[in-house]
């Protein structure tokens, strides 16, 4: 599926990751099914696919008819520009990621936004009275974006101040140091549990330090600990992440499921609109990590793309 | 000899826990193996109806454990097996009325003699679960294609592998129904194996026969054509340690399908 972020004004669709045609009228397609999709202003992401005038114009034709207008076109293909300017679309220059010559196969960290979370700033740092009934906010999906091209595109819509965007590429050895500095509580100096057994329905995992289970969570069950949580599989129970109170803490897994995840004092719950009784197991999870940044619980995802 | 001692359960109820013991029982039974089938959910027993026993029950394993009677004096030959035998729960108990060590010693005076113990848990994760499982040594875990039975099988395989006296545990998927899944309505039988990961020991087919046989208290491995009765058979085989390959469910389907539509293009082209 074509990957799109919803933000407030804009709406960017992103269908840079198709080859053919029909691959992005089908994806294009899905996407507009979504409700959040009306009365936007929709920046379209093409990648470096080729579209003549008439595919563009018809494409035009279908955002508009649903009363939504394209803000602006992302593409690399000198085709589908001369098409754009033609139809007087403003044109985006594609941002280049730095690439990763060692491990080319791996893309940066890149980052998710999602909505979420208790506001309440009182309620950080102490769990015992964090109420579970605290204001909420939707979750909107959580879908993969590019980082540059949201960055470009939001800081364009004034969206984000640059200051609240952080790049991170966690195979960084200067970046983990940093992160060491910024937080005295970090986690790596808590023992770890290491455990190579999938946990199912009832079992708990309470442990004082970092849990690394090697195997999945499955829904109903739960594990609380004071440090980071890694699942190396799909992660469908309920985690709770620097139980104490220590925000530098971190949850890992291949695929998130989970109908709620806590982090010290604060708690992100899935989506009422995504429900996913059970997840496909595929070959193609992508390892996802939650943390707070901002006072927020944000999920962050690598992108593959081989 | 000492023969196995099997826990059939699932956590949820109404899957098929009771249906499956008395099937796999009177499957093993009539491959010649001395068969038990202990009912454990004392006080809502039903094993000794679907084998049409119940107006032969004198002492139940109450009776037994309170030394009323002897354990042969309890054990209730089937009416056409003479390899199978039913010691029946008692109705006008609870699960109190048995302890997890009372049942244990029942098991292992039963293995002396017999080749299999079954064992048909109650619903639900108490006492009268605990009860069963303690004196058993294998389990079959049963449940449906739906969320919920799958989530409680997921909870009772937990349970299961926290008991160290659990050797082996299988997953038995009852009442599936292939069309449904051919829609996508339905989980398919490799969802619920990948949910669980866990090995299965049999798929059997949603068959409204059970209802009729239920009612007149006649397993349904004793009617040849069924399809469940042959799924169930199956089971037995492979509990016995042969290689059987699962139904293909799907084929069946088609094949039915396929008529079904043949008559009805046939219909429609006389009118």
């Amino acid at each position: 599926m074509g990957n799109s972020v919803l933000e407030e004004k804009g709406f960017i669709i992103d269908l840079s990751n198709t080859v053919t045609t029909e691959q992005l009228v089908s994806e294009l397609g899905s996407i507009l099914e979504l409700p959040e999709i009306k009365n936007k202003a929709v920046c379209l992401k093409l990648g470096n696919i080729d579209l003549k005038q008439s595919q563009l114009l018809s494409i035009k034709a279908l955002i508009e008819s649903m009363e939504s207008s394209i803000q602006s076109v992302v593409t690399s293909s000198d085709v589908t520009k001369l098409s754009a300017e033609s139809l007087n679309l403003k044109i985006t220059e594609v941002v280049e990621m730095p690439q990763n010559t060692e491990e080319s196969h791996i893309e940066p960290q890149e980052q998710i936004k999602t909505d979420f979370i208790e506001k309440n700033e009182n309620h950080v740092n102490d769990i015992v009275e964090n109420e579970i009934t605290g204001q909420l906010e939707e979750i909107t999906e959580i879908i993969p974006m590019s980082e540059s091209n949201f960055q470009s595109l939001a800081k364009k819509e004034g969206l984000i101040d640059e200051s609240s965007l952080k790049y991170v590429p966690l195979d960084t050895q200067d970046v983990i140091e940093n992160e060491i500095e910024e937080k005295s509580d970090a986690t790596d100096k808590l023992p770890t549990l290491y455990m190579t057994q999938t946990l199912r329905s009832g079992q708990t995992l309470n442990y004082n330090g970092n849990v690394i289970i090697i195997g999945d969570a499955h829904p109903g069950s739960e594990i609380i600990a004071n440090g980071d949580i890694t699942v190396w599989g799909v992660l469908g129970g309920i985690v709770h992440a620097g139980a104490n109170g220590n925000t530098s803490a971190k949850i890992r897994a291949l695929k998130f499921n989970a109908i709620q995840i806590r982090i010290a004092g604060l708690y992100a719950r899935r989506n009422d609109t995504i429900n996913v009784p059970f997840v496909q197991k595929t070959s193609e999870f992508t390892p996802e990590e939650a943390r707070i940044d901002n006072k927020q619980i944000v999920i962050y995802k690598t992108i593959r793309r081989d | 000899m000492t023969g196995r001692v099997i826990v059939i359960t699932s956590g949820k109820g109404g899957v098929g826990k009771t249906t499956t013991s008395a099937n796999i029982g009177t499957a093993l039974a009539k491959a010649g193996n001395k068969v038990v089938l202990i009912d454990t959910d004392i006080g809502l027993r039903n094993l000794d109806l679907l084998l049409g026993l119940e107006n032969r029950i004198v002492y139940t394993i109450v009776d037994v454990v309170e030394e009323r009677c002897k354990l042969k004096q309890a054990l209730v030959k089937d009416k056409k097996n003479p390899n199978l035998a039913l010691l029946a729960a008692a109705q006008t108990r609870d699960k109190s009325a048995v302890t997890q060590e009372q049942l244990k010693d029942i098991c292992e005076e039963l293995k002396k003699k017999y080749d299999f113990i079954l064992l048909d848990c109650p619903a639900g994760i108490e006492q009268g679960f605990q009860n069963a499982v303690a004196g058993a040594t294998e389990a079959i875990v049963v449940t449906t294609p739906e969320m919920s039975a799958v989530r409680d099988a997921d909870r009772i395989i937990g349970l299961l592998e926290a008991r160290e006296e659990i050797e082996s545990y299988k997953l038995l998927l009852n009442r599936v129904r292939p069309n449904l899944i051919k829609e996508n309505d339905m989980m398919s039988v490799e969802d619920v194996v990948e949910i669980l990961s866990c090995k299965l020991i049999g798929i059997i087919p949603e068959d409204t026969g059970i209802i009729t046989s239920t009612n007149k208290g006649e397993p349904i491995v004793n009617v040849e054509k069924s399809l469940a009765g042959q799924a169930y058979r199956n089971v037995a085989q492979r509990i016995m340690g042969e290689d059987v390959p699962f139904l293909e469910l799907d084929k069946q389907e088609n094949a039915i399908i396929a008529k079904i539509k043949g008559i009805f293009a046939k219909l429609k082209g006389k009118v």
